[in-house]
């Protein structure tokens, strides 16, 4: 199942109910739900938000497997980034030293079973598996 | 769905899901506390990195002076997100109960 969405906030909406019927249609277990929900958008806000030289669309396609669902966000025409290299955040500092930023991709990293990044003709595709417990 | 008010003893509740998208509105409710409070998360079905923020922000600007944010009534997901994001350490957090 695949569908492209625009650079805007605003797509989180239309994202959630493709992944609602994503679910439903294949009877995925729910309990996967909330980590597909959290690791789509973390994603997605990331490439709206640093991919600026482009204005295409960004596809994504969930696939289930038996024990498992598959999710792909693919950014077209864009710089190489693989969110696997990224500084880890060091959630044990104290309050005054924390800050927002790079929470985002720090939880996909820390909830997601596997990720996966390929770069190619400017093609930046990002992948994560995300297992039943 | 989003949502975010006063509730009647001076608690916000929040309800929905809290994504980048919302965590403006959020922002801007959350801006007006001064003083210690607490925020009652029990009808919150989601939050991310963006609510995250929020929380955060909040939290260092009443700590900043001397006051503080309570987190009550949150949820096993949620909770999960917490944990991972290191604010069981930072925030006073009050689990839901479970359901029987």
């Amino acid at each position: 199942m695949q569908q492209q969405f625009g650079r805007s906030l605003n797509e989180l909406t239309n994202i959630v109910t493709f992944t609602d019927q994503f679910f439903a249609q294949h009877d995925i277990d729910l309990s996967l739900r909330y980590i597909v929900d959290l690791c789509v958008e973390e994603l997605f806000v990331n490439m709206i938000t640093y991919n600026t030289e482009t204005r295409a669309d960004i596809l994504i396609e969930m696939n289930p497997h038996e024990h498992s669902v598959e999710v792909c966000l693919t950014d077209f025409d864009v710089e190489r980034f693989d969110p696997r290299e990224i500084k880890p955040v060091d959630v044990n500092v104290p309050l005054a030293q924390r800050t927002p930023g790079g929470l985002g991709l720090y939880l996909v990293l820390k909830m997601a079973d596997s990720i996966h990044y390929e770069y190619s003709n400017r093609t930046s595709k990002i992948s994560f598996i995300t297992e039943r417990k | 769905m989003f949502q975010i008010s006063f509730g009647e003893e001076g608690a916000v509740l929040v309800e929905g899901r809290l994504d980048a998208a919302q965590a403006p509105q959020a922002q801007e409710v959350l801006d007006q506390v001064i003083a210690t409070c607490v925020l009652d998360l029990g009808k919150l079905e989601y939050i991310s990195s963006a609510g995250l923020g929020v929380l955060l922000r909040t939290h260092k600007r009443l700590t900043g002076a001397g006051e503080s944010l309570k987190l009550i009534n949150v949820n096993g997901h949620i909770n999960n997100i917490f944990m991972y994001s290191g604010f069981d350490r930072l925030f006073d957090i009050q689990r839901a109960d479970p359901p029987q």
